[in-house]
């Protein structure tokens, strides 16, 4: 939880999010400080993952309040109003905050190298050899210094997963958001992926992480939010909330998951 | 049983009698299609050959190739076959390549968001795909008698930048690349569309949250991965659209076609003409083939794991693999008779 005198890194108050008739998020209130770790657990079709895409603002919250390092996500307040971001200024908050997918979403005609420099190249407008310098260093941080040739499907999943965080930080993000980024892996290639993500942690970048892996959850998040129908049933320290959990509900997600 | 116990087992492979006699009915009749192409006929005109061979004198009638294979080679490369050729080929290319932009430019527009632009992509396919590309060559060809004159300047007022005859900047030519040209752009809008559709989401999504700008994703991640699933039918259409030029020669454009026809109109030898034509057609065909093989190639990277073969390499497989048949088949190890 953030301390006073501090801006959140993200900060969210009654945020709203509905496609057509269907509520997903119904008043989610959550704050993440900097340099921690916020872990989103919940079951499929809580409104987790909405949440972290309305935090990098591929959705548009409906209503609500929700700020990234003190400013409005798409949106900008001046004199009493609020005004929309136009596409650029949405992009540029966008390249402030890295994201990571469940389906890793490599660009698939590129080259594990090119992957890393093409958002550095296009978006930063960093010389092509500066970026490949970043992107070596940091292929070799996520221990795949010798795969800059190969194309995302000569690599395994975790492989794949691990070029996608790389291709994340390669912008130099203040945030990372990941959503569920271990549950299309085979089982044995979830660890080699955690492991970079605890690292990174260890780093005291503001991570925000939707995931099923109570464990990670447990020994990594500085604070867990448990969501169930759109809203945040509870939260608080992990190794408190998932070893005393005070909800009905969340006693029977983990008693399925555990 | 076999006497060293390490010796595979010798195994009969299946015998395939039908296809034995399929294949020989196909090649009966492959044999009567090259001896019809080859055999001489009599002279049409009666001429007849004489000679005296001892003092006798025997006079059979003039043979000649049945298909006119000498007509065929006199005209095959003349200054007027050839330079009908130069003109399909540019037509073709103009054309293509005009239909191409538009094609994808269209696709764009009818994925927006925008209600306007998108209706607006629908209908242009909807009326070119929906009329004959032959009336359209005609249309364009007679557009001068409905705009005389061709106009920039500011809508609904009098002031004007530039003020064309349409006769002078719209000959015969240009007219045939239009017409192709945007006939060609409605059908490729359709290819274009089905490549960017062919992209998974994700792919934009990723490019999104990396904050790539619509125009960078579409330029950087879709549209060279809707490549793969553009350039085959693409290829198909560029061959179609070599074949559709032949329809020029109704607006007074001499392609290849239309030099074989004025030939054949003169002498009268209208199937070596056809034949000179057709073989032309078939040339650029194979190499408008090869080159698309190449290309497909090229943006397949990254979207196979190995690349497909080269002709050259398959044909190696091919022959290798009928080797393979005369031989005993292979039995997997330890597999006794």
């Amino acid at each position: 939880m953030s301390t006073s005198g501090v801006t959140p890194m993200v900060e969210a108050i009654g945020v709203h999010k509905h496609y057509g008739g269907v509520v997903v998020l119904k008043g989610v209130d959550l704050s993440v400080a900097r340099g921690e770790v916020t872990c989103l657990i919940g079951p499929s079709g809580s409104g987790k993952s909405t949440l972290l895409r309305c935090i990098n603002h591929l959705e548009k919250h409906d209503a609500g309040e929700l700020r990234v390092d003190g400013e409005l996500v798409g949106y900008v307040a001046r004199g009493g109003k609020l005004y929309e971001l136009n596409d650029k200024q949405i992009c540029g908050e966008r390249a402030q905050i890295g994201m990571v997918f469940q389906r890793f979403n490599l660009f698939q005609h590129l080259t594990v190298l090119d992957n890393i420099t093409v958002g550095q190249v296009k978006v930063k407008g960093i010389e092509i050899e500066v970026a490949r310098a970043k992107a070596r260093q940091l292929l070799a941080r996520v221990g795949l210094e010798n795969k800059e040739k190969h194309y995302p499907s000569q690599l395994s999943g975790g492989q794949q997963q691990r070029v996608a965080i790389a291709r994340a930080l390669a912008m130099e993000p203040k945030l990372m958001l990941f959503d569920e980024p271990t549950s299309a892996l085979d089982p044995e290639l979830v660890g080699e992926v955690l492991d970079v993500m605890k690292d990174l942690a260890k780093t005291g970048m503001t991570m925000i992480v939707v995931t099923h892996e109570m464990n990670f959850a447990r020994e990594v998040a500085n604070t867990l939010y448990f969501l169930d129908g759109g809203v945040i049933e509870e939260s608080g320290d992990p190794r408190v909330v998932l070893s005393s959990p005070s909800s009905d509900r969340l006693k029977s997600f983990l008693s399925k998951v555990l | 049983m076999t006497s060293n116990g390490d010796d595979a087992a010798k195994v009969v492979p299946v015998r395939h009698y039908g296809q034995w006699v399929a294949s020989l009915f196909a090649l009966v009749l492959l044999a009567m299609l090259v001896h019809t192409l080859l055999s001489k006929v009599p002279s049409q005109t009666s001429q007849t050959v004489c000679r005296t061979v001892g003092g006798v004198r025997t006079c059979h009638p003039l043979m000649v190739w049945r298909f006119g294979w000498d007509v065929v080679g006199r005209y095959f490369t003349t200054a007027d076959v050839l330079h009908g050729l130069v003109i399909t080929v540019e037509l073709t290319l103009i054309a293509m390549t005009l239909g191409i932009v538009i094609g994808v430019v269209l696709a764009v527009m009818r994925l927006s968001p925008n209600r306007l632009l998108s209706s607006t992509a629908w209908s242009y396919t909807w009326f070119f795909r929906g009329t004959p590309v032959y009336v359209q060559l005609y249309f364009w060809f007679y557009i001068s008698t409905i705009f005389h004159s061709l106009t920039i300047g500011v809508p609904f007022t009098n002031i004007t930048f530039v003020h064309l005859n349409v006769n002078s900047i719209l000959p015969a030519f240009v007219s045939a690349c239009v017409a192709l040209g945007l006939n060609e752009g409605a059908y490729m809008s359709e290819i274009a569309r089905s490549g960017l559709l062919a992209v998974d989401e994700g792919q934009t999504e990723a490019a999104s949250s990396l904050g790539m700008t619509r125009p960078q994703t579409l330029r950087l991640v879709v549209l060279p991965q809707a490549m793969r699933v553009i350039i085959p039918p693409t290829g198909n259409e560029l061959i179609s659209m070599l074949k559709t030029t032949s329809l020029v020669s109704a607006v007074s454009v001499v392609d290849l076609f239309g030099a074989t026809s004025n030939i054949s109109a003169a002498n009268f030898q209208n199937t070596p003409l056809l034949i000179v034509a057709s073989l032309w057609y078939l040339i650029i065909t194979t190499i408008l083939s090869i080159g698309q093989f190449y290309l497909e190639r090229k943006f397949a990277r990254g979207a196979l794991r190995t690349p497909p073969p080269t002709p050259i390499a398959r044909l190696r497989s091919d022959v290798k693999g009928v080797l393979g048949k005369f031989r005993t088949a292979r039995v997997p190890k330890g597999v006794r008779a």
